[in-house]
């Protein structure tokens, strides 16, 4: 079946035997972390259209990501923390 | 007349600028201190000796650059240093010597951040948010960084290579067996609650 995402696979990959799902995980932290080229982006999009699979680990890769982003607690600072700083700096110099 | 060269900073200018570019990171360094340490006292420790190693080398920092990338480096050498310290490995074993190699000893201890609050009164935000911490504080020190620096503190990959100097190859591949480890630990929750995914 040829379509656009095949094309879009043949015309960058270098890698020869690896199948699209393949290719499609090994750029899914790329396309989660906003660092893939707009190519691995082209690609990725146009497969996860067509493929289940790789759209349902995309989809928990991406809740993983906003879990930890979004729910894990901050710690609070100590009020003292930035004074104590401050003053040892000032004696150590 | 004031001095230009960056360089020859009178004290004051140094300690207003210092003040200026460093001291507002404070939070994400000793937020990332704790995730590191899993303790108030070491984390406040490290916080410290970092401000103070920056103050000294303060000169070597070009304003207007990454300062917190620049803090984080800090804090993540001298964490290895101590950890070092701590658990007796020889001293010339370089970070990147021991890739591959995770050690476990210390994410045991504490259970985290997760309290004994009344699970009753808890919203559910508040316990899928000590349920990633107690997973992620169960994931060895290296994965746990990766993490906290990607996901929480939003470095891009190349700032990551940096902070922990590896390559960013390395940077990618630990970040991808930290997801999946951290993934491991959370859909065994999900199962032990009851949810199938």
């Amino acid at each position: 079946m040829e379509t656009g995402f095949t094309e879009a696979y043949k015309k960058m990959s270098e890698e020869g035997n690896e199948t699209d799902c393949e290719k499609v995980a090994g750029i899914l932290d790329l396309v989660i972390d906003g660092e893939a080229s707009s190519e691995e982006q082209y690609f990725f999009n146009s497969h996860i259209e067509e493929c289940v699979p790789c759209f349902e680990s995309h989809q928990k890769q991406r809740l993983l990501k906003s879990i930890i982003s979004g729910h894990l607690k901050r710690v609070i600072v100590p009020e003292r923390l930035a004074h104590s700083i401050k003053t040892r700096i000032q004696e150590t110099v | 007349m004031s001095e230009q060269t960056g360089k020859q900073l009178s004290k004051e200018e140094k300690d207003a600028r210092f003040e200026a570019e460093l001291l507002p990171v404070l939070a994400p360094l000793y937020n990332f201190a704790y995730r590191l340490t899993l303790d108030e006292d070491d984390a406040n420790d490290l916080v410290q000796e970092t401000y103070l190693k920056a103050y000294r080398f303060f000169d070597y920092f070009e304003q207007g650059t990454n300062a917190k990338a620049w803090l984080f480096r800090i804090l993540k050498n001298s964490f290895i240093n101590e950890f070092r310290k701590k658990s007796k490995q020889p001293a010339k074993v370089d970070y990147s010597e021991v890739e591959g190699y995770y050690n476990t000893d210390d994410v045991e201890g504490e259970g985290g951040v997760a309290s004994t609050s009344d699970m009753r009164t808890e919203s559910v935000q508040d316990l899928i948010g000590d349920e990633v911490a107690s997973a992620l504080n169960a994931l060895p020190v290296d994965f746990r960084t990766v993490i906290i620096l990607c996901d929480l503190e939003g470095f891009t990959y190349e700032e990551m290579a940096k902070i922990l100097d590896i390559p960013i190859g390395t940077v990618r591949s630990r970040l991808h067996r930290a997801r999946n480890s951290l993934k491991e630990k959370l859909e065994e929750y999900a199962k032990s609650m009851g949810y199938n995914s």
